[in-house]
């Protein structure tokens, strides 16, 4: 028997196994996969493709935090060259003389020492640096996965030193990379120092590196599905399969009963891939506004755990298995989400966390499992339409002090229909801004009108504590009113109601144009209908989740504030990366209990970082209020002053005085 | 142990109330109407005990208009059963006529325990309760939270002034007039009551038409007329502290 008969008979035996190994788990998900609720995700195929493109091989997401980036871009395409080194190897056993050229073995050992130097930063960051967003992680299944990957490559260089003479000894054949092969070569010119290159103790040699390389690649295979590195296999089809948008609507067309997640069946087939492809990466965990404030929350946390659970059962529960909703996942956790969606903004291989956390919501609210202060506004909404509790016929009441009328839109046509939302109609302090915006509007002559007490509340966050049925009853009474009055596009300051509007209307036919406040303000002074004169502070802007990240309107409110005058210094953490007030997903009505530190009050702080900062500037009802209470509760509204664009606005067209900070505004009496 | 939780719905307060023209009564065709929140307490009570306990629970309601919605919400917290008393009702009628429709369909139903919210809105004076137990001969008690059913009698706690409270067992039937359940009545989405309505029925039954017997007649129903106002202290700390001191004095109440 041969060397190579040898080595042919091992690949084959070791391969089969392989497989073998890695299609038992693969069909154990595959089942459960096939009887989860549909979803499309075969469309705009372009795009899908496109974003494969720029999230795989341009590893954007990666990169935001660089070290990482660098060392799995090593590693990554290190894989790529993997590849071709497979083929060269098994192919020179296979068939003598078989061989990639020198060009590509010259690949395979640069990437050989990229590799190496990968796998040494990821140890580093492990062992030295650990950033916190690994707490919870598999770290022994990370080490192993670096040890493997660090066998591999080794042996890659083992069995290329010890082919010339394998090649000439065994094959009958001559080596035509050696040369090319820099690292084989030089360990090659070690050996021959040391007098290793016997036939025999080329044989032994080269048998050695084979299995490192080849079996321990096999080896990996049959690993990967039971490992976080399942990655390897499904980032790609789950950053293809992503969610492609509009990304804001949670719901994608209406259940046919419930939107409750009870068992891995109530999830949609990409749900379960998400599972499987977690990285444990843990940038979830880093951005999550609940894990920040101290609450139970990892975004990270309720996919393993949800991971484990799938594996345990293979979601055939026992009878007495705990539930997914408050067992899998504990309910402190999924009731601390504040929908804010940065965790699905920093995934690098596109997990969707909100839907999943909303369908287990969902399961604890049938159960009767909510917050008792959440409730009181889930009944409101039903009975009232508005969080307050109010009775419909005080949501108008705040236009009763202007000095001219506002059209009613259930009557008349108009041009603007202004979507008002339960805060901008009945918060103390938001509906302060309110008449102003409404005076805006009449100064720049645009023919606009609301809907009194017709309009109750989007059910945007309804929606989000996971009573899909109450939101479907507020959107079907606010399109029932719709439906009727006659209007060009809606125009609303709350990114909660844009976001519903515009995103989660759409199913039910609704397809106006819906404007935020700071885009429609943006054009009507960049159409000269608004004469402005600067306003010249230094404020930084806070992007709201609904406006930023889940509506990607960033710049509209960045060129209003600019074209006011406004001197405007980011905080580390703005745009689409925006760090959240802790209201949304219905949070704000929430108890409190656990939190450490508010995540509005982080804000602040945040924004009190920056040099000469005097104003904190929000375009959302909701931030008028968290943040004004983060402010006060920090001591430190009388030297930063949270202001709402309005405010803004109304000091540039020369409405009102420029709002100031206590400090500032006794320093100017002086 | 079978329950039977009667539950009414009362105008929603949260809106302006309207009098009618005769001013002795409200403008109920004007009104939005949500369930009392006395009977939550007591079907959640009941609920509770069916899952403590094993109970059976009918939710029953006098047909005055608009009442579906509420017993389909009584079957999509767990209620076994709702009863829908069907006649020529109103929601204007007195208490004690509710109460005598209701005592004719409870006499002979075959109840162990009969469970209402101790008042509402429209029945401050909470008189349903007392009222059925009157009617129909079984003890009752009202103002009372933490039923516990089990082989024997039923218990629960009446709760007295002053933060006392008295323990008692009671044998079956008993009409209970409930306070507050051990827990805050619980939600139940939309999406499963808009379930349970399509595919639970409400069972009716054909109740005799309102008594003739007589009630109190409503001479007038007007809103609280202020009958002085508060006084405000002006000036610094000092002053108002004298001021304070002065009326204490004033009212015997400094030692």
């Amino acid at each position: 028997m041969t060397l190579r008969t040898v080595l042919v008979a091992a690949t084959i035996v070791v391969a089969l196994a392989s497989v073998g190994v890695f299609g038992v788990r693969g069909r154990a998900i595959w089942n459960v996969m096939r009887r989860t609720r549909p979803v499309v995700r075969w469309d705009r195929i372009g795009e899908r493709l496109l974003s494969v493109g720029t999230q795989v091989f341009g590893h954007r997401r990666m990169v935001r935090i660089p070290f990482s980036g660098i060392l799995h871009y090593f590693i990554f395409s290190g894989f790529v060259v993997l590849l071709l080194d497979i083929v060269g190897t098994i192919g020179q056993v296979f068939r003598p003389g078989f061989g990639i050229g020198p060009w590509l073995s010259l690949a395979v050992d640069v990437w050989v020492a990229l590799v190496l130097v990968g796998v040494l930063m990821a140890v580093y960051n492990r062992a030295v640096l650990r950033p916190a967003r690994f707490h919870g992680s598999d770290e022994r299944d990370a080490y192993m996965i670096l040890v493997l990957i660090a066998i591999i490559v080794v042996g890659i260089v083992v069995h290329e030193s010890f082919y010339p003479v394998v090649a000439a000894s065994f094959f009958h054949v001559t080596d035509p990379s050696l040369k090319s092969e820099f690292l084989g070569n030089g360990l090659y010119h070690l050996w021959r120092a040391l007098g290793w290159t016997t036939p025999t103790g080329a044989m032994v040699g080269y048998t050695v590196g084979y299995l490192m390389d080849i079996g321990m690649v096999f080896a990996f295979l049959a690993y990967l599905p039971y490992s976080k590195h399942f990655h390897i296999l499904l980032a790609v089809p789950n950053i293809f399969f992503r969610k492609l948008g509009p990304i804001g609507e949670l719901v994608e067309s209406p259940p046919e009963e419930t939107m409750a997640i009870r068992s891995f069946d109530d999830m949609r087939w990409k749900d379960v891939l998400d599972l499987f492809t977690c990285t444990e990466c843990g940038r979830c965990q880093d951005v999550c506004p609940a894990n920040a404030a101290g609450q139970p929350l990892s975004p990270k946390m309720v996919i393993l755990d949800l991971r484990d659970r799938l594996v345990s059962d293979w979601g055939r529960p026992a009878a007495d298995a705990p539930p997914l909703a408050g067992g899998a996942v504990s309910r402190e956790a999924l009731w601390a989400c504040t929908t804010c969606g940065a965790c699905q903004k920093a995934c690098p291989v596109f997990i969707e966390h909100v839907p999943k956390i909303a369908g287990l919501r969902a399961a604890l609210l049938e159960d009767g499992d909510v917050d008792p202060a959440a409730q009181k506004v889930l009944v409101a909404w039903e009975r009232q339409g508005n969080s307050f509790g109010q009775p419909a016929r005080k949501r108008p009441e705040w236009a009763k002090g202007l000095e001219f009328p506002i059209k009613d839109a259930r009557k008349e046509p108009v041009d603007w229909l202004w979507f008002v939302g339960d805060f901008a109609a009945l918060d103390p302090r938001a509906r302060e801004m309110t008449p102003l915006v409404g005076e805006l509007l009449h100064r720049a002559g645009v023919d606009f009108g609301i809907l009194y007490e017709g309009e109750v509340n989007s059910g945007n966050d309804a929606l989000r504590i996971g009573e899909y049925g109450l939101f479907e009853t507020l959107a079907q009474k606010n399109l029932k009113i719709l439906e009727k009055a006659t209007f060009q596009r809606v125009f609303t300051t709350d990114p909660h109601s844009l976001n519903a509007l515009k995103n989660e209307y759409r199913k039910f036919g609704f397809d106006k144009p819906v404007f935020h406040y700071t885009e429609a303000f943006l054009a009507l002074i960049q159409e000269g209908r608004l004469p402005v004169t600067p306003v010249p502070i230094r404020a930084t802007y806070h992007d709201p989740c609904y406006l930023g990240r889940w509506n990607h309107i960033t710049e509209a409110p960045r060129e209003l504030l600019r074209a006011l005058g406004v001197d405007l210094r980011e905080m580390p953490r703005h745009g689409e990366q925006s760090f959240c007030c802790g209201a949304g997903g219905g949070r704000i009505w929430m108890d409190e209990t656990g939190i450490v530190e508010r995540p509005a009050n982080q804000r602040i702080r945040e924004a009190l970082a920056l040099p000469g900062i005097t104003h904190f500037v929000v375009a959302c009802p909701k931030d008028v209020s968290m943040f004004h209470a983060a402010a006060t509760a920090l001591g430190v509204d009388d030297r930063l002053r949270v202001t709402d664009v309005t405010e803004l606005l109304a000091a540039a067209v020369g409405m009102r005085a420029t709002p100031l900070p206590a400090a500032m505004a006794m320093g100017s009496s002086e | 142990m079978r329950i039977a939780v009667l539950v009414k719905d009362v105008p929603d307060l949260v809106e302006e109330l309207e009098l009618d023209e005769s001013g002795r009564a409200l403008a109920v065709d004007d009104l939005s109407y949500v369930p009392s929140e006395w009977d939550d307490q007591a079907l959640e009570e009941a609920l509770l005990l069916k899952e403590a306990s094993g109970a059976h629970v009918s939710a029953v309601a006098l047909d005055t208009g608009d009442i579906d919605n509420m017993l389909y919400a009584a079957l999509a917290k767990g209620a076994d059963r709702a009863v829908k008393l069907v006649g020529d009702y109103d929601r204007t009628m007195p208490g004690r006529q509710r109460a005598r429709i209701l005592a004719d369909y409870l006499a002979d139903a075959g109840y162990d325990l009969v469970m209402t919210g101790v008042q509402a809105v429209d029945d401050l004076d909470g008189q349903i309760a007392g009222l059925l137990g009157g009617m129909l001969g079984w003890p009752h008690a009202s103002v009372v939270r933490d039923v516990a059913v089990g082989s024997g009698p039923v218990s629960f706690v009446q709760e007295y002034a002053g933060g006392r409270m008295a323990e008692f067992r009671s044998a079956t039937p008993l009409v209970l007039g409930v306070q507050a359940a051990k827990k805050p009545p619980r939600y139940v989405p939309i999406a499963r009551i808009r379930q349970v309505s399509r595919s639970a029925t409400l069972e009716e039954v054909e109740a005799g038409a309102p008594s003739a017997e007589s009630t109190l007649a409503v001479q007038r129903l007007y809103r609280p007329e202020a009958q002085g106002h508060a006084t405000m202290w002006e000036g610094d700390a000092a002053e108002v502290a004298a001021a304070l001191v002065a009326l204490l004095d004033e009212q015997h109440l400094r030692s």
